[in-house]
């Protein structure tokens, strides 16, 4: 009786396993474009905790002029930014899922305003996320301006 | 009896100790290869050896050049074989590469220098290159490239 309660009770734990394998993979694209979109909204907001939660402590990012900066580097730069995007949209997004890594990948346009003009920027992004402690988190972004 | 229920209770610490070491040293591992596959990846583009470059990358490889250019791997392809392109000095400098099990993320500054259509021309650029494990090969699933203008 003992052994087969404790055999049920592992055949009931390997299928949660197996069941948390599954919804990783079959979820995996719309969970990150989810957290895409708040990453938009709290970066326009300049809301560095919601976007520390979406970022791993290895971060690496890649801005539009070829500076590398460290997770700590790219917040700073949020928190002090003079002025915020009015509008920052990601229209088209693709993303591909590798196992517990997933690539993301699209355009963006942002429009702010400099010393009173209307700015506009288009650029091209990948996003590298991997699923770690049951989360999927960003380790690595990148911008590219659009130059033709 | 005490001593030995003790031992089993502090047991799974002998393990503790030794699961981030191995980890350590296969991420390690894994950080080595991807790196000489950079350095393959260049000398391929120099010498371009289109078949040797075909075997670095996934199917669904996203490439993104450094003008916002996208393209898949056959057009990645195709476009590094244009007759026209010349690239004499091809080298990546600053590398780190960064393991999370089954992927590998590499940054660096990537340098090119050749001719275009018969004019020289002189690129410096930051890449993220991201590889995984397939069936133990290592594979470039996406890279992309932004002109530093600093």
């Amino acid at each position: 009786m003992g052994k087969r309660v404790i055999g049920w009770g592992i055949l009931y734990f390997l299928t949660l396993l197996a069941g948390a394998q599954e919804d990783v993979r079959q979820n995996a694209g719309s969970k990150i474009l989810a957290v895409e979109s708040v990453w938009n909204q709290a970066e326009a907001r300049g809301d560095i905790k919601a976007l520390s939660l979406i970022f791993d402590e290895s971060l690496v990012y890649v801005d539009e002029d070829g500076t590398l900066l460290t997770k700590a580097q790219f917040l700073a730069r949020v928190k002090s930014a003079g002025s915020r995007p009015q509008s920052l949209v990601t229209p088209d997004m693709n993303v591909q899922v590798y196992g517990e890594t997933a690539v993301v990948s699209g355009t963006y346009h942002v429009i702010e305003v400099e010393k009173g003009k209307p700015l506009q920027r288009n650029g091209r992004f990948t996003d590298i996320w991997i699923y770690r402690f049951g989360v999927w988190l960003c380790v690595a972004a990148q911008a590219t301006p659009i130059s033709r | 009896m005490k001593s030995i229920k003790i031992a089993l209770y502090f047991f799974p610490l002998l393990f503790a100790g030794r699961v981030p070491a191995q980890a350590n040293t296969s991420a390690q591992a894994a950080e080595s290869t991807v790196l000489m596959l950079e350095n393959a990846w260049n000398q391929a583009l120099r010498l371009g050896e289109s078949k040797a470059l075909q075997e670095l990358f996934v199917d669904g490889l996203v490439y993104i050049d450094y003008d916002g250019k996208i393209m898949n791997k056959g057009q990645y392809l195709a476009h590094v074989q244009t007759p026209l392109l010349h690239p004499e000095f091809v080298v990546s400098e600053s590398m780190r590469a960064h393991a999370y099990g089954d992927s590998v993320v590499v940054t660096g500054v990537y340098r090119e220098k050749g001719t275009k259509n018969g004019q020289p021309y002189a690129l410096r650029e930051r890449f993220v290159d991201t590889w995984i494990q397939q069936k133990g090969t290592w594979l470039c699933v996406s890279s992309q490239s932004t002109l530093i203008s600093h």
